[in-house]
């Protein structure tokens, strides 16, 4: 059975009396750990189709499986508590709080789960905070970090908690190449040790070349799918 | 299990906390600015409720010290009328009657006291005035009057000599020394005259003895009025006032011989005072409440700029499955630490207040009134009082207040679309 699994799945929105079709049937599937990028042009759908996935938004048509669930029906608490234990989310603005320090934002994410004790919940954030190469920088706040190491820390809150999915939103899009290649390289490691699933939304042809399978979107369908090491990006 | 699933709601909690106050600091001065307003109003309340303390304290020493004592033994009937001060219904003096009272357990004195009125004339201009006919030497005991002469000395057992408030001299240009006609009419309704020479001037903090009651000796008082060895009250002074009520009943028990006697209590005479400060208190609660109102105001625009400017963090936390309640939670509690912040601040302006209340005290003549044209028995100068539970009070109600009006915005916040919070729609 795939991790997640999306039938025919339709979002229209109401924008005054025009209505915008931003994904017009999808179907697709993700397995565990896959390393899929989403491309296509602005306004394909790719931001809506993993607000879908992440929970955060219920299709207007169609039917999204999480691990067998279907998640269209479920209520605004149960919609949280999937994303709480199951989806890490990565933003292009990185949205960290910036009143906590670096060792807090990534810590928040491991105290909504309730699951760990203190003394757990400090070794598991020095570690991945190690892992993403910011652990001399545990106690600086946001604003004394640069894109990239903003960037580290929001990948160290997504995974701190383990989860099944980690959806990326243009993930690089505010940094330069080499930091960019830094962060991939960051997530590639996390997907192989850690067998998680990343899903990117992109434009960033570095990040497609990442990425063992491409999904192109366009105007709210799926044009294009395709697996494979390191594909190459013709569009 | 269960427990150690509770201890880490527990942990969850106060890193909520934790976040709640470290936004706090996110906007210091806006923060320092509604926290300001709530303890303006917190101050404001400690500092009327101490005056009035010390206007009714003031107030009520004074009906103690200077009027009534702790108890009176008044005629009934007298005591109906008592604000015509009449002549008939008075206390006949006799000896089984003193040596009664002078069983009152607690007793330190007592006062036989003749009130009446007259007209006080100086030969150029008459003025209508209470005068307070009694022993001086039996006064020391039970009041405090002479404490307060300014000049002279009180008047001397069967001379034909007075006392008045310095603001009465004043007022009718008079001085120790002179001569002064009081104009009385006697029991039988005849008019007679007391040309008394002034011996002393007063100045009290009660503010109907500076400026119209005149002293004088029992005796010449009783027979100018033709009402010889008779009293219209006998006023009481107790070691303490913590043994009025006590004191009253076993007097009233001792007075059962005498059914048309009545034992009246200081606080029996200060009704309308107690009245006052009821109505005071309303008065304090009202400011209190309005300035609180535009605290609460303040908070909920807070809540709201809070909310807007950290809309993409609060679709961050939604996004990481932080529910509704909880967001709700750690905005309530930041608005929490503003009313706490601000209770901190307005009581430690309160001490501030009342320190300098109690020390330098407020006196009524910078305003240009005293305490009678709003119905207290004082004047001049009165402190401010510690009252240690207005201050526990006023700091909850402020937290209460916080608390209750972040609930709607904070709901509000809670329930934005996620996705229209993280992408800033």
């Amino acid at each position: 059975m795939a991790l997640l699994e999306l039938k025919n799945v339709k979002k229209i929105y109401q924008q005054g009396k025009i209505e915008v079709h931003a994904l017009s049937g999808v179907n697709m599937e993700v397995e565990q750990g896959e390393f899929t990028s989403v491309a296509g042009p602005s306004g394909s759908g790719k931001t809506t189709l993993l607000n879908m996935v992440g929970c955060l938004d219920t299709p207007t048509d169609g039917e999204i499986y999480l691990d067998g669930k279907e998640i269209g029906k479920l209520s605004k608490e149960e919609l949280a508590m999937i994303r709480r234990n199951n989806i890490g989310f990565i933003f292009q603005s990185y949205n960290l709080i910036p009143v906590l320090t670096v060792y807090e934002n990534v810590e928040f994410a491991l105290r909504l789960l309730k699951k760990y004790k203190p003394k757990e919940i400090k070794e598991r954030v020095v570690h991945i905070l190690e892992s993403v190469g910011i652990g001399e920088m545990i106690y600086r706040k946001p604003n004394e970090l640069s894109g990239g190491q903003k960037q580290r820390v929001a990948v160290a809150r997504a995974l701190i908690k383990e989860p099944r999915i980690v959806l990326a939103d243009e993930p690089t899009a505010n940094l330069d190449s080499k930091t960019s290649t830094n962060v991939l390289e960051i997530m590639l490691k996390m997907n192989k040790e850690m067998g998680t699933t990343f899903i990117f939304s992109t434009h960033d042809s570095l990040v497609m070349e990442y990425a063992t399978r491409l999904v192109t979107l366009k105007d709210g369908q799926i044009v294009r799918d395709e697996r494979g090491d390191g594909i190459s990006v013709s569009n | 299990m269960v427990r150690l699933s509770a201890t880490r709601g527990v942990t969850e909690s106060v890193f909520l906390i934790k976040l709640a106050l470290k936004n706090l600091t996110r906007h210091k001065r806006r923060t320092l600015i509604t926290a300001s307003v709530i303890a303006l109003g917190l101050f404001m309340y400690i500092y009327i409720d101490s005056m009035m303390i010390g206007m009714i304290n003031l107030s009520f020493d004074n009906i103690i010290d200077l009027e009534a004592g702790h108890l009176e033994i008044v005629n009934s009937q007298y005591w109906e009328e008592k604000n015509e001060l009449p002549l008939s219904n008075l206390i006949g003096i006799e000896d089984n009657l003193i040596s009664e009272v002078k069983k009152t357990p607690y007793i330190k004195g007592m006062l036989p006291r003749l009130k009446f009125k007259a007209s006080l004339n100086n030969g150029i201009d008459e003025l209508p005035i209470i005068v307070w006919a009694v022993d001086s030497d039996l006064e020391r005991n039970v009041l405090t009057t002479s404490e307060h002469l300014v000049e002279g000395s009180m008047p001397q057992k069967g001379k034909m000599e007075a006392v008045i408030g310095k603001d009465l001299a004043e007022l009718m240009d008079l001085q120790v020394g002179d001569f002064i006609t009081l104009v009385v009419k006697t029991k039988n309704g005849d008019y007679n005259t007391i040309d008394p020479v002034i011996t002393g001037l007063l100045q009290t903090s009660h503010p109907a003895i500076n400026d119209s009651i005149v002293y004088v000796p029992l005796e010449i008082a009783q027979k100018a009025l033709n009402v010889e060895n008779q009293v219209s009250e006998i006023v009481i002074r107790l070691e303490d006032a913590k043994y009025t009520k006590t004191a009253g009943v076993e007097l009233s028990n001792l007075l059962n011989q005498r059914p048309e006697l009545e034992v009246e209590t200081w606080k029996d005479l200060s009704q309308d005072i107690i009245a006052m400060n009821e109505a005071q208190n309303m008065e304090n609660q009202f400011i209190i409440s309005i300035i609180l109102i535009i605290a609460a105001v303040g908070i909920i625009n807070v809540i709201i700029l809070s909310a807007l400017e950290r809309l993409e963090e609060i679709g961050m936390m939604k996004a990481m499955g932080m529910r509704e309640r909880e967001i709700i939670f750690s905005f309530m509690i930041e608005s929490v630490g503003i009313g706490i912040l601000g209770g901190i601040m307005g009581c430690f302006l309160g001490a501030i207040g009342v320190i300098t209340l109690k020390k330098y005290g407020i006196d009524l003549a910078w305003f240009g009134f005293d305490g009678m044209d709003y119905g207290l028995p004082l004047s001049g100068v009165f402190y401010g009082e510690w009252n240690l539970p207005v201050f526990i009070f006023v700091f909850n109600f402020g937290v209460v207040v916080s608390f209750l009006s972040s609930i709607l915005p904070a709901r509000w916040a809670a329930r934005k679309n996620p996705i229209d919070a993280i992408y800033h729609r």
